[in-house]
């Protein structure tokens, strides 16, 4: 009886609850450690697809039924689930998630998220990037992920930089990843003309089960760009965001001062008479404090089927290499309409950039290190002093720097759209499966001018003659179609998940560049021979199987066929497949409830992947060039134009790589600590390489063709932990630590032991066409080629006396060895973000070991001759203070001291911002230091230059930037 | 019903766009360059072609000065023909000596070059260059192929002589790679071009070949002193075929020297030719006028630009306290002097009263003891680029020198004549005499220094070659021809020691590039590297 009662009481107090079933609960959703109302934060009642987002307050309601459990999610924040029991409300706190497993991933042709993910794959978010006033989008990655190294190609503003992924497998052809801005391919070349505000995000792909759906443009990895997008439902919102930077030089190279200069050459028994008066530091001379201003103007706002975002760009940077200029003019649009009760969606994204471009002559960099430093800047060429003599200026002295600036203006300008339109349609009668249209194109245009002053003294004017001035320009094109098609589904079988998708892709490319020289004789500009532009197609058709067994077991599998117009019909398809398999440990069932391990994946992949990108468009087919006016020959009185039957190869096909990847995906501690681990092998093989062929089999000396091989091998570490984490301090803090090598297996088509292989590499100064690298098989590419020096009891080198390494008792080239190279062996980054109330403070340190570096300048300016003999002996050159150190007087530019251990640390930034959250207005100020210090052994300036050859780099400023941010 | 519309709608689409494109990829065609079957649709193209070949020893590519390379692997200025030709030919002797720091220059000079030296690797490259831009022009000026394309008669005649010039310059290549390497990759037009593997050939069989084109070409070439200037005509096979004879016993161990006389008797009975009265006007601007050159190398100062050719010859021998002005150029590269063995060729050194002594002494010291440095060693002011009135050339900047370069003359005909008599190869002893004296009364303007035929000895020989030729690419093949390269002959910094020194025999070869070896397993390298 008692319990019946209870149980009617019980039933009595439920009662309500079960007849009025349909009850709504709102409430106010806030981002945990500020407090601030979010915006767009998805509330959907689980196992349905009922649900609502919240306002610009945070709000929602929502209408449920008591024991529905509601599943609050948003970017970037942990997903809460939280079962109705009545609540009147539900205000629900957001917390940051450390590693976002549930977060989208872009990936090629579709997304997948971090969990299901079965290639290695790295996504950088747009918080994560390099703070600072950073103008080239590839600046932002520096020291953010395991295997990828960026070097900026030289401190000149709007200068790019190199990206490597797993280092380069390839000798000759493109070592650059494959780029892709939301969903469209880039052609390749500067990718600044993408606004690096603009980046939501990017998704760096490293293995082959990632890349192989690129097919043959994916072997250097790929990246894939997703830029910033309007949210539906979203208020109004106005940023402004301002960055004012001031750069200056780190340090300068040591050439001797002008007392020292003039002591030298009079110790040297040189021409007293031959020097001037003046003390002059030249470097002081050309370099100034660059200022900058990156100004961004963003609105944009959400309506209940669409979405729209608008920024504005004008990025003035100044070089501290005086005269040199950067400026971007850019507007970015992103436009998304959803039709049909979501079913397709439509979204435009237009970024169009105006890139106006003033180029310093760099020369002045190398000529302020060996103009005579007595020399006065001021004299009579234009306002500047130059080596003369009875026919004028001295034909082969070094010109003026300062005037090699002043009196040269070389502008450019380029205009750029990147846009594409892109359609993704749900299918009404089967929901699961979608068609995806992506429309796009890249079109670029640029012309530049540049006018010298005819009083300059590098014009060096005969009379009659015209001062130098010319023209260049040209369009690069670049058209995109790709249709996919994706099904979708979860199951209820032993296959809980199937995800599959097929497509087609097809994209042309067109560049064309020219430029026209005024003869310096007539006056007038030459004729020239009319260009052929770069042409290309690809076209393609792809496919990506991905099934999951038990939640827990992942299975992918991608195809790619690839058809160049690059190859001949017989080797012009290319298949390129990859296979992967994760398997989602910490869902077992015994490691299910672990407190420590709350996350591990397996992942073990196998792919191949193509490389096409050497040489020009038609490398199969034989062709005739014309000569220019200046290239033809006499026959009797008259001048014959000429023709040139061009080499070719009509068996060029596709490099191929083929990546073994092993990786683990583990978190720890609730994902307090993250971590992947991989590990990979990559064996390229038919390399395009531009290499010798036989003598007399072809048309020319050296062709693009198939030979040779190399493997690469790499472990990458990457670390995310988060030593606090509460409600007013945070610290996160991310490392990743790359161990890595390539090495040259095959270098010709057959094998020839003993082959002291293919010199390459830049030309060094010093030397016409002197080459200080070599390719070898058995050693790392770029290896550098020279003579071991030999140094005395108290380790001074003792100049010319080289080891006889072959013991032939003769020193030449056969006593070169390898030694060394300019990649690294290991490279870290460690970035540091840190965040107290309202006060949030980063740093980005980043570092390489076991790079080396062949000091140019000093192998080239270090040694006596090189400032006492110059040409027509009626003036002196300066030099490096090296020569006071080895008192070497003739040039050794191939002994193995030029080349020293350029490993380093460098802080790349460190930046403290502090955010006001006002009634309307969000603020956000910071101050950046950029390029703050370098620890390196190395002697010269910059010890990180990607070719491995220091010659005069435009050096790299240390930037101090303020930063203001405005949100209406 | 519209959504059903719109798929199949977006599905056709679709299945257009794959149709479409396959076949676009089929016609993508290069432009404003056009293939082989295009390029002839136009008449001009055959004689264009053909002065692409002879370009081919004078130009470094299809835009001058620099800018679009015939071959690579070495600094555009660096990989003309002429100037490597030069390198390999004077740079190796007592003749020449070079200050620069250019990769292994030096080496040439010290006689220790390696296989590896990329001097020696692109002439090698040069030589095969030259070779097969022949051989293509062979295959695609075939009877078949010129009536298959409709040319007319008259055209196809003009083409007939086209294609004897182009086995000449073949000829020509092919001597220089007997010359300098001997047992060379081998291939003619009957061979393919694209991916295979030369076989190698040795000096009998390349020796027989460039001999036997030469015989067989000879009716064919225009006869001698009546083609276009700056086309070889009979008079310039004669002189090649002379040459391949002198240096028989060389090359293949079988002495010719009555070949060698009788083909030089061809070029001087021709009558076509006459010694310039002055000698230095053979080497100025305006050559183009001498009657003593028998096939030159052309160039000129707007319209045949290089950086190597004359523009080196002119510019680097000039430095020091030398007048760029005197020299028509805009500036010296202060490269190129010369050693006191050669000074001491001539008969009071640099006082000679030889008017082929052309040493530039001012400020410039006898020794060398700095071979980098351009006041180290004796200047020659032999190459300029005024007029025998003294003004420049045509190129107002200074750059480009208007000057040819006097690859067979007539002087040269008369010292085989000369040499080949000596060496037993007939003809008369007083004919040889009475040309060497003409040379002679050249060089010194009267007779004083005339010899008699007792003094005409191979020792003579030697040196009077040096005298009248030097500068001129003969030097390293004379030397070897009377045994004083390597074993025998010393002069200042050879062997790479400041008084000189002997070197090994094997080095009258240059070695077979690394490159090729490894590209090419049919290759065995020469004996010695």
């Amino acid at each position: 009886m008692k319990t019946f009662l209870n149980s009617l009481l019980l039933l009595s107090l439920l009662f309500p609850s079960i007849l009025m079933s349909q009850t709504s609960v709102s409430g106010v959703i806030t981002e945990g450690s500020s407090g601030l109302p979010v915006p767009g934060v998805n509330v959907i009642i689980k196992g349905t697809s009922t649900g609502t987002t919240t306002d610009f307050d945070g709000r929602y309601t929502i209408t449920v039924n008591t024991g529905d459990v509601l599943v609050f999610s948003y970017v970037g924040y942990r997903t809460q689930e939280i079962a109705y029991t009545n609540q009147t409300s539900l205000n629900i706190s957001l917390a940051e998630d450390a590693a976002a497993l549930d977060e989208v991933v872009v990936i090629g042709y579709g997304t997948t998220t971090i969990k299901d993910a079965t290639g290695s794959l790295d996504k950088i978010d747009s918080e994560s990037f390099n703070k600072g006033a950073i103008v080239s989008p590839e600046n932002l990655l520096a020291g953010k992920s395991a295997g990828v190294r960026i070097t900026s190609s030289s401190g000149a503003p709007g200068s790019g930089a190199e990206i490597r992924i797993r280092n380069g497998g390839s000798l000759s052809a493109n070592n650059s990843p494959l780029i892709v801005v939301d969903g469209v391919p880039l052609s390749g070349g500067s990718i600044n003309a993408i606004n690096p505000n603009e980046i939501e995000s990017y998704t760096i792909l490293k293995d082959a089960s990632a890349t192989a759906i690129y097919g043959s443009r994916a072997t250097a990895g790929v990246v894939i760009i997703t830029t910033k997008k309007g949210r539906t439902n979203a208020p109004l919102q106005v940023e402004y965001d301002l960055q004012v930077s001031a750069g200056q030089i780190i340090d300068k190279v040591d050439v001797l001062s002008a007392d020292q200069f003039r002591q030298f050459i009079i110790d040297n028994g040189g021409d007293e008479n031959l020097l001037g008066n003046s003390r002059t530091d030249w470097q002081d001379q050309i370099y100034e404090t660059a200022e900058g201003g990156i100004h961004n103007l963003t609105v944009s706002k959400g309506f209940e089927n669409s979405s729209i975002r608008v920024n504005y760009n004008l990025a003035n940077q100044n070089g501290v290499l005086m005269t040199s200029q950067y400026r971007r003019n850019a507007l970015n649009l992103n436009y998304e309409h959803r039709l049909f009760k979501d079913h397709l969606r439509v979204n435009v994204t237009s970024k169009g950039s105006l890139v106006d471009n003033r180029f310093a002559d760099e020369g002045a960099i190398g000529s302020a290190l060996f103009f005579d430093p007595t020399q006065a800047v001021e004299g009579n060429y234009g306002g500047y002093f130059e080596f003369e003599d009875e026919d004028g200026v001295r034909n082969l002295a070094p010109r003026n720097p300062v005037s090699l600036l002043m009196l040269r203006d070389n502008r450019q300008r380029a205009k750029r759209n990147i846009s594409n339109l892109q359609l993704d349609y749900k299918f009404h009668f089967l929901p699961e499966l979608r068609f995806n249209v992506n429309a796009g194109f890249d079109y670029e245009e640029y012309d530049g001018r540049y006018f010298t002053n005819p009083s300059a003294g590098f014009n060096n004017l005969n009379s009659g003659q015209f001062p130098s001035e010319g023209t260049y320009f040209g369009t690069n094109k670049n058209r995109l179609l790709d249709l996919y098609f994706n099904y979708k589904k979860d199951l209820n079988s032993a296959v809980t998940r199937v995800d599959i998708t097929a497509g087609h892709t097809y994209q042309r490319f067109y560049n064309l560049g020219e430029s026209r020289d005024l003869n310096t004789g007539t006056g007038n500009f030459d004729e020239v021979v009319p260009p052929s532009p770069f042409q290309l197609i690809l076209e393609s058709y792809f496919g990506r199987a991905e099934f999951t067994l038990a939640n827990k077991y992942i299975f992918t599998g991608t195809y790619r066929r690839d058809i160049t117009s690059r190859f001949s019909p017989d080797n012009r398809n290319g298949n390129f497949p990859s296979a992967a398999f994760a398997w989602l440990a910490s869902d077992e069932d015994f490691l299910k409830d672990s407190q420590t391990l709350s996350n591990l994946k397996m992942r073990f992949s196998w792919g191949i992947t193509g490389q096409q990108a050497i040489g020009g468009s038609f490398p199969y087919l034989g062709v005739y060039s014309q000569s220019n006016i200046q290239a033809q020959y006499q026959f009797g009185n008259q001048f014959f134009p000429t023709i040139r039957p061009e080499g070719y190869n009509e068996n060029i096909k596709w490099e191929e790589a083929t990546m073994y990847n092993v990786g683990l995906d583990y978190g720890l501690f609730g994902n307090k600590v993250t971590g992947t681990i991989d590990l990979y092998h990559r064996k390229n093989k038919d390399l395009l390489q531009f290499a010798p062929v036989p003598a007399g089999s072809n048309l020319e000396n050296f062709l693009d063709q198939n030979v040779g091989e190399t493997v690469s091998r790499g472990i990458e570490l990457g670390l995310n932990f988060s030593p606090v984490r509460n409600d007013n301090f945070r610290w996160d803090v991310n490392a990743n630590f790359t161990l890595s090598d390539v090495e040259i297996t095959k270098l010709n088509l057959v094998d020839a032991p003993g082959s002291i292989g293919t010199p390459t590499g830049p030309g060094l100064s010093g030397g016409v066409g002197n080459l200080i690298q070599i390719n070898t098989v058995g050693f790392e590419p770029n290896a550098f080629y020279v003579f071991k020096q030999v140094y005395d009891a108290n380790g001074q080198p003792l100049e010319n006396v080289y080891v006889d390494l072959n013991g032939d008792n003769i020193i030449n080239d056969n006593d070169k060895y390898r030694y060394q190279s300019p990649t690294p062996d290991a490279f870290f980054g460690f970035t540091s973000y840190m965040n107290y109330k309202n006060l949030d403070f980063s740093f980005t340190l980043r570092g390489s070991l076991g790079n080396y570096m062949y000091n140019n300048f000093k192998s080239a300016n270090g040694y006596g001759q090189a400032i006492l003999n110059q040409v027509g002996n009626q003036h002196y050159g300066n030099g490096s203070t090296d020569v006071l150190n080895t008192g070497f007087m003739e040039n050794q530019q191939f002994s193995d001291l030029y080349v020293e251990d350029a490993s380093f640390m460098k802080l790349d930034n460190i930046s403290l911002g502090y955010n006001i959250p006002f009634e309307k207005i969000k603020f956000r100020a910071s101050l950046t230091a950029q390029n703050v210090f370098v620890i390196t052994e190395y002697s010269g300036l910059d010890p990180e230059i990607a070719s491995g050859v220091d010659n005069n780099v435009y050096p790299r400023p240390r930037t101090f930037v303020l930063g203001l941010n405005f949100i209406f | 019903m519209l959504n059903k519309l719109k798929k199949t709608t977006l599905l056709v689409l679709g299945f257009l766009a794959i149709v479409s494109c396959t076949k676009e990829i089929d016609e993508l065609r290069p432009i404003n360059q056009a293939t082989a079957d295009e390029v002839f649709d136009d008449p001009a193209s055959y004689k264009s072609f053909l002065a692409k070949i002879y370009a081919g020893i004078a130009l470094s590519g299809q835009q001058g000065p620099a800018g679009n390379p015939d071959i690579a692997g070495l600094d555009e200025g660096f990989s003309n023909y002429l100037r490597l030709y030069w390198y390999l030919t004077e740079l190796t002797t007592d003749e020449a000596i070079i200050g620069w720091n250019d990769g292994t220059i030096k080496d040439l000079h010290y006689q220790n070059w390696t296989a590896g030296n990329e001097f020696i690797s692109t002439m090698y490259a040069r030589i095969f260059y030259q070779t097969s831009l022949c051989n293509e022009f062979i295959r695609q000026t075939t009877d078949e192929k010129l009536n298959e394309r409709g040319v007319e008669a008259s055209l196809q005649a003009d083409i007939q002589i086209f294609r004897a010039e182009a086995r000449f310059m073949r000829a020509l290549s092919f001597y220089h790679a007997l010359d300098f390497f001997r047992n060379v990759p081998f291939t003619t037009e009957n061979d393919p071009v694209g991916a295979f593997l030369p076989t190698q050939t040795n000096a009998q069989d390349l020796f027989n070949y460039v001999e036997s084109e030469l015989l067989a070409i000879e009716g064919d070439l225009v006869d001698a002193g009546q083609n276009e200037y700056a086309r070889a005509d009979k008079a310039a096979a004669w002189m090649l075929l002379a040459k391949l004879y002198l240096n028989a016993g060389i090359y293949v161990g079988t002495d010719r020297y009555t070949d060698a006389r009788i083909q030089s008797e061809k070029v001087i009975n021709s009558n076509q030719y006459s010694l310039e009265g002055n000698y230095e006007h053979l080497f100025l601007a305006d050559n183009d006028q001498s009657n003593e050159i028998i096939f030159p190398i052309a160039f000129d100062g707007l319209f045949t630009q290089a950086y190597g050719g004359m523009t080196f010859m002119v510019h680097a021998p000039v430095g020091g306290s030398m007048s760029a002005a005197a020299f028509g150029i805009n500036g010296g590269w202060a490269g190129v002097r010369t050693t006191s063995a050669f000074v001491e060729k001539f008969p009071g050194m640099e006082n000679s009263d030889d008017g082929r002594e052309l040493f530039y002494t001012t400020g410039q010291s006898l020794q060398i003891n700095n071979v980098s440095a351009f006041n180290n060693g004796y200047a020659i002011a032999k190459y300029k680029n005024v007029d025998r009135n003294g003004n420049a050339g045509s190129d107002p900047t200074g750059d480009f020198p208007d000057t040819d370069f006097p690859m067979f003359r007539l002087a040269d005909a008369y010292l085989m004549y000369a040499e080949a008599n000596l060496r037993g190869g007939g003809g008369s002893l007083t004919t040889a005499v009475g040309y060497i004296n003409l040379l002679r009364e050249r060089a010194y303007g009267n007779a004083s220094a005339n010899i008699t035929s007792g003094e005409l000895t191979l020792n003579f020989i030697i040196d009077e070659r040096a005298r009248e030729l030097y500068w001129e690419c003969h030097r390293r093949t004379d030397l070897v021809r009377f045994n004083q390269f390597t074993e025998n002959g010393v002069w200042p910094w050879k062997g790479n020691v400041p008084g000189g020194t002997t070197t090994s025999s094997f080095r009258n070869l240059f070695p077979i590039p690394t490159s090729d070896l490894s590209a090419n397993p049919n290759l065995q390298q020469n004996p010695g590297y």
